[in-house]
């Protein structure tokens, strides 16, 4: 019986939990989730870099692609709920993101549907690498409504402070601010491929 | 069960319940101060990204930012094969030289085409990301360090270029020129170690 009890402890102590990402300041719910995509870095980067994006198209670009990507954003949160098993959307948002830096830095008129081809993959993305850690169905699904929200206000404050830079030097700081989300984006992703 | 085999299930079970001691968590903040210290850490590497920066306020607009930009896209496609490990030779003797030649730019107030000081210091780049690369530590969150690393560079950028920005007037001029050149001899010494 002993023998039994210890090897039960010894594998109760050698299991770890499985994690996706941790719950941001460790606040469950709703709350955690909409800070979600604030705190996990590929999340960030690859949001911010769509906002600087879009926001240094307007208003030679419309809202679009910022729908598009609230569009893929709900829809990946419905793939979720549905058990879709994400694979590759850390990888996902890191390309993503190094492209939407680099254009940034390139700061050149593009067609408004290159960025809705963009936003969309990182609104699922987003999405599908934001599974709930907890065991309660309405507890995840709070979480996951407050990733969408929190996700979509992200973009919308970057893209609406970037698009009232009006001043070069500001501008010049978006274009550098491009060119480090490109590099971060990089080294990540070969990183991440090299382990 | 004997005593002995208790005291085998207790060591089993210390070993099982032992973790490694890890330099790098792999934790988000953990990862990005650890890739935001690592480009301060080393003085041949913080004398170039500050020269690049006197550099470019030095030359002016378009150089201001156009320097800043083209280093840490270049610099992370170096990093990129440091990650992958590709082999570049004489990564150390780059790095110090790019230290004397960007140096002695500032030193002499040497004022090239944009493209060619764009060229030079995208090459210097090219070593300093190679050896950024080939250090990074493979168990940190990949994301979060390589960002910490890149605001890091950027950021030593933006102090040579705040104080690159002295040279409007002729006292400020004299103190980037003095700094350039303490900056080029201290890449010498750099390379007098190497040697």
């Amino acid at each position: 019986v002993i023998g039994r009890a210890l090897l039960a402890l010894a594998l109760a102590l050698i299991s770890e939990p499985a994690q996706a990402h941790p719950p941001p300041l460790g606040i469950p719910g709703f709350f955690g989730g909409l800070l979600h995509p604030f705190f996990v870095p590929a999340h960030a980067l690859a949001v911010t870099g769509l906002g600087l994006l879009i926001g240094m198209q307007i208003p030679h670009w419309g809202r679009t692609a910022a729908f598009g990507f609230v569009a893929a954003l709900a829809a990946g949160l419905g793939m979720m709920t549905l058990g879709v098993v994400p694979r590759w959307m850390g990888e996902v948002l890191l390309v993503s993101a190094a492209i939407t830096g680099v254009l940034a830095v390139l700061a050149r008129m593009l067609p408004e549907v290159l960025g809705a081809t963009i936003a969309i993959p990182i609104g699922i993305a987003v999405a599908l690498d934001s599974p709930p850690e907890v065991i309660s169905l309405r507890e995840a699904n709070l979480m996951l409504v407050g990733t969408g929200l929190g996700a979509t206000l992200f973009l919308m404050a970057v893209m609406e402070v970037v698009a009232r830079l009006k001043r070069p030097g500001p501008r010049l700081g978006a274009r550098i601010l491009g060119s480090w989300i490109c590099a971060g984006a990089m080294l990540a992703l070969a990183l991440q491929l090299a382990r | 069960m004997t005593v002995r085999g208790i005291r085998v299930f207790a060591a089993l079970i210390g070993l099982a319940a032992a973790t490694p001691a890890l330099a790098h968590t792999g934790s988000v903040v953990g990862g990005f101060f650890g890739g935001f210290a690592h480009p301060l850490l080393g003085p041949d590497h913080v004398i170039a990204m500050v020269a690049v920066g006197l550099w470019g306020a030095f030359l002016g607009a378009p150089a201001i930012y156009t320097l800043p930009v083209v280093f840490p896209l270049v610099m992370a496609a170096g990093g990129v094969l440091g990650i992958l490990g590709v082999p570049l030779p004489g990564v150390e003797i780059g790095i110090a030289t790019s230290a004397v030649i960007l140096g002695m730019m500032v030193a002499l107030a040497a004022q090239p085409p944009l493209w060619v000081a764009a060229v030079l210091v995208g090459a210097f780049a090219i070593f300093h990301g190679h050896a950024h690369g080939a250090e990074l530590p493979a168990d940190a969150d990949a994301v979060a360090y390589s960002v910490g690393f890149v605001i890091a560079t950027g950021c030593l950028h933006l102090a040579g270029i705040g104080f690159g920005l002295l040279a409007q007037w002729p006292a400020g001029r004299m103190a980037v020129r003095a700094a350039g050149g303490a900056i080029a001899i201290g890449g010498l010494m750099f390379l007098g170690r190497l040697a």
